[in-house]
């Protein structure tokens, strides 16, 4: 792979609950292996993510965000992802449109029985972060918040 | 005496409205102002000129106004697309106003100079509401706007011609000047949550310090708050004090709804939002 | 108080000195106050119009770190931030921009000596600069100054000619200050001076700032404040842009879960959420209380308190707010009242 910037990207993962989470889950006691970037935090639909989440990620210190649930007609909820679909749709455009690179952000639907599609999602987009390299952007900014003596 | 003042003066005479918003000639030359007049003489010094920029439909989700009774309110095109889209979002009742619709011909925000190409606002230049298309009245003749150069628009293809770090630097040197003093918010119709995400302390989404961090983030958020609401009034742009030139947020995201969703806010009363509803054929190719 | 003249040519010399010697020199510009890299952006022309907000955030900034803190193991470190002690010079400001520093001394001095803004406020040199440029928002002569008022500059200069400025030197500051460039001035003309300033037109007084503030003290439940705020669209532009507004909010933000600092942020009387309570009351819940609030404080509470009235008459609030409220009309009405 050419092109790495950072061999240690951190990776947010928005995952719901009742789908990407489960499938995750399964892809652990399947013993699949996937690389380690991730941390995963757990809502209990993809409707509840606000894309405000998504920005404080990266404010926090997130190189990438990947945002995951269940496919359409799916939910759990009945309608929560859909609504989400419409959200990501304008967000991304916005974020990318802001400077934010739209490889740094990722959405999928990872079903709970599809143990190994999750680990292809976050093998191929932890690797797409790694020649993204660290979010520099972010970090000057976040500087300020703290004193150097 | 117009034909503006008579039909407002008939409105607060009968009783059909317990108060009238429009424009009232203000100073020493034809700039304007908002005002309410609640008595039927109040009602002889509106005015309706090319100076009449300010978006009323502000007031109409203000707790002071509306405790007064039925509004009538004096609105160009654009203003008008603001009420349709608080009725499209229920937060006020067709029947709760009178629209006296205005014909326009353009507006300016410059009093010293002719009305010409060069000085019409730049929202007038692709105005699709020129003659009103919700009104219960309308006033005014209609004329040709000078159609003059869309300076902003080549500034949104000027940006998105850039690469993803350019587009970064330009943006945090933009929202460097910006002084968190929320006039853009306070200015917005669409704006009326009663309590801004900004405000939230506990915990904090947004800082509210007029720091590169809080900055980026307030103005984006906003972005993404009006996006598939926004009607283009662009009095946001107006009422900054530092000049950050917000319709280029506003303005991309309005066309990204129209191109993806063929959706235009304001126009259709009935018309589902677009944020509150989905599609089961919504377009999904960048999702894996 | 002492006289001398300078010239034009040694005047930009003078600022050059001071460029040279890293003092930060702050000028009226077309953008507002700004730093300027070289002598000739300095504003010399008494004829200008105003910028469109104030040079308080120089010396009151609009966002500024009071506090960092680091949580440690069992304990937590306060680092408190030094201001810097920066020698300022602000170049050329009108009279109702330059008297806002001792007004706002008064509140900053008062309960709690405020060492933020006293060190910026000792650092500054304030020259000012008379002004003749007097439009429909201006009243300053109506708040006990005028376009040629010394009160407030450490130095001030009146244009006698196309080349040549009066210098008179007001305090022991600006003596001190200009100790280093005497070989750049010459002997004072008082003569000349006070031609000068007689011929200058004076906005007309429209208000006697005593009655007004009688007819608050005793109209709170008066029906004349519900016209009045109604068309407030609650921005806060006025106390954002205005010389002597000062309220402030303290908020903490974090970098992550064991450092951050604490802020102190502008604030305004007009922000809906200013007054309300953790239990959710808000004594100021409409727009037309929250404009009688502005209104009183600075025609009533402040000069009760500190013998200084809260505004200046500059016009910023009138000229920039966006639905036109006139801060002149209003207080004439109110005069209007009280003499009825």
């Amino acid at each position: 792979m050419e092109n790495i910037k950072t061999q240690d990207p951190k990776i947010i993962a928005f995952v719901c609950n009742w789908c990407t989470y489960t499938g995750a889950d399964l892809a652990g006691t399947s013993r699949l292996k996937y690389q380690p970037n991730i941390r995963m935090i757990k809502l209990p639909c993809t409707g509840r993510i606000d894309p405000v989440f998504i920005i404080k990620a990266f404010e926090k210190g997130a190189d990438g965000v990947l945002v995951s649930g269940c496919h359409p007609g799916d939910c759990h909820y009945n309608a929560g992802n859909f609504h989400a679909r419409r959200r990501w749709m304008m967000f991304h455009k916005l974020l990318d449109y802001m400077g934010i690179d739209e490889n740094r952000l990722h959405f999928s639907w990872v079903s709970a029985s599809e143990g190994k599609k999750f680990v292809d999602v976050v093998n191929a987009f932890t690797n797409k972060v790694k020649t993204q390299g660290p979010f520099e952007k972010y970090a000057k900014i976040n500087k300020e918040f703290v004193i150097n003596e | 005496m117009n034909e503006i003042n008579t039909i407002a003066k008939e409105l607060l005479t009968s009783g059909k409205v317990n108060a009238v918003i429009g424009y009232i000639r203000y100073g020493n030359d034809k700039r304007t102002k908002p005002f309410i007049a609640q008595k039927p003489e109040e009602a002889d010094k509106f005015v309706i000129n090319k100076f009449i920029l300010n978006n009323l439909a502000v007031y109409l989700t203000r707790e002071e106004i509306t405790k007064l009774g039925k509004i009538g309110i004096i609105a160009k095109g654009c203003d008008i697309k603001a009420i349709v889209a608080l009725i499209q979002e229920s937060q006020i009742k067709r029947d709760d106003v009178y629209i006296i619709g205005v014909n326009c011909s353009g507006v300016t925000n410059d009093f010293d100079i002719d009305f010409n190409a060069e000085t019409v606002a730049g929202k007038c230049l692709n105005c699709e509401v020129k003659s009103p298309k919700l009104f219960d009245v309308t006033v005014g003749t209609l004329e040709d706007i000078p159609q003059g150069e869309d300076k902003k628009l080549k500034m949104i293809r000027g940006v998105e011609a850039m690469n993803s770090e350019e587009r970064w630097d330009f943006f945090e040197e933009e929202f460097d000047k910006c002084i968190k003093c929320y006039a853009c918010r306070q200015a917005c119709p669409l704006c009326y949550c009663e309590q801004c995400i900004v405000d939230k302390s506990i915990p904090r989404w947004i800082e509210s310090s007029a720091s590169k961090r809080g900055n980026f983030s307030w103005n984006l958020i906003r972005a993404f708050h009006l996006s598939g609401r926004c009607i283009g009034c662009n009095e946001c742009e107006r009422v900054c004090p530092m000049d950050i030139p917000l319709s280029l947020l506003n303005r991309k995201m309005a066309m990204v709804t129209k191109d993806d969703f063929n959706y235009v806010s304001g126009m259709d009363v009935n018309a589902p939002t677009l944020v509150g509803s989905y599609d089961l054929k919504d377009n999904e190719d960048f999702i894996e | 108080m002492e006289e001398k003249i300078i010239s034009k040519e040694n005047l930009l010399k003078l600022c050059s000195d001071l460029l040279k010697n890293n003092v930060d020199v702050i000028t009226p510009g077309e953008k507002g106050y700004v730093k300027i890299k070289n002598e000739n952006e300095v504003a010399l022309n008494s004829k200008t119009k105003h910028t469109k907000a104030s040079f308080k955030e120089y010396i009151f900034p609009k966002s500024e770190p009071i506090i960092y803190y680091k949580k440690n193991q069992n304990d937590v470190e306060i680092i408190e931030p030094k201001v810097e002690e920066k020698t300022t010079v602000i170049f050329g400001a009108k009279p109702c921009d330059i008297r806002s520093i001792n007004i706002l001394s008064k509140i900053f001095n008062w309960d709690y000596k405020d060492e933020f803004f006293n060190v910026r406020a000792n650092n500054t040199v304030l020259i000012g600069l008379m002004c003749e440029y007097a439009d429909e928002f201006c009243f300053c002569t109506s708040v006990n100054l005028s376009p040629t008022s010394v009160e407030g500059s450490d130095i001030f200069l009146l244009p006698l000619d196309e080349n040549n400025f009066a210098v008179r030197i007001v305090t022991e500051k600006g003596t001190n200050f200009l100790k280093s460039y005497e070989n750049y001035l010459t002997p004072g003309n008082t003569e000349k001076s006070k031609a000068v300033e007689a011929a200058v037109k004076q906005p007309e007084k429209v208000f006697d700032a005593e009655k007004v503030k009688e007819w608050i003290t005793g109209n709170f439940e008066s029906e004349y404040w519900n016209s009045v705020g109604r068309m407030c669209l609650g921005c806060a532009q006025c106390a954002f842009v205005c010389p002597v507004c000062h309220c402030f909010d303290i908020v903490d933000e974090d970098y992550n879960y064991s450092e951050g600092r604490r802020m102190k942020n502008w604030d305004g009387c007009q922000f809906d959420m200013f007054t309300k309570h953790a239990s959710g009351h808000n004594p100021r819940n409409d727009q037309t209380k929250r404009y009688r609030q502005r209104i009183s404080h600075k025609f009533k509470y402040y000069p009760d308190k500190f013998d200084e009235i809260l505004c200046t008459g500059c016009g910023r609030c009138s000229r920039g707010c966006p639905v036109s409220i006139d801060i002149k009309g209003i207080v004439t009405e109110i005069n209007e009242l009280a003499k009825a």
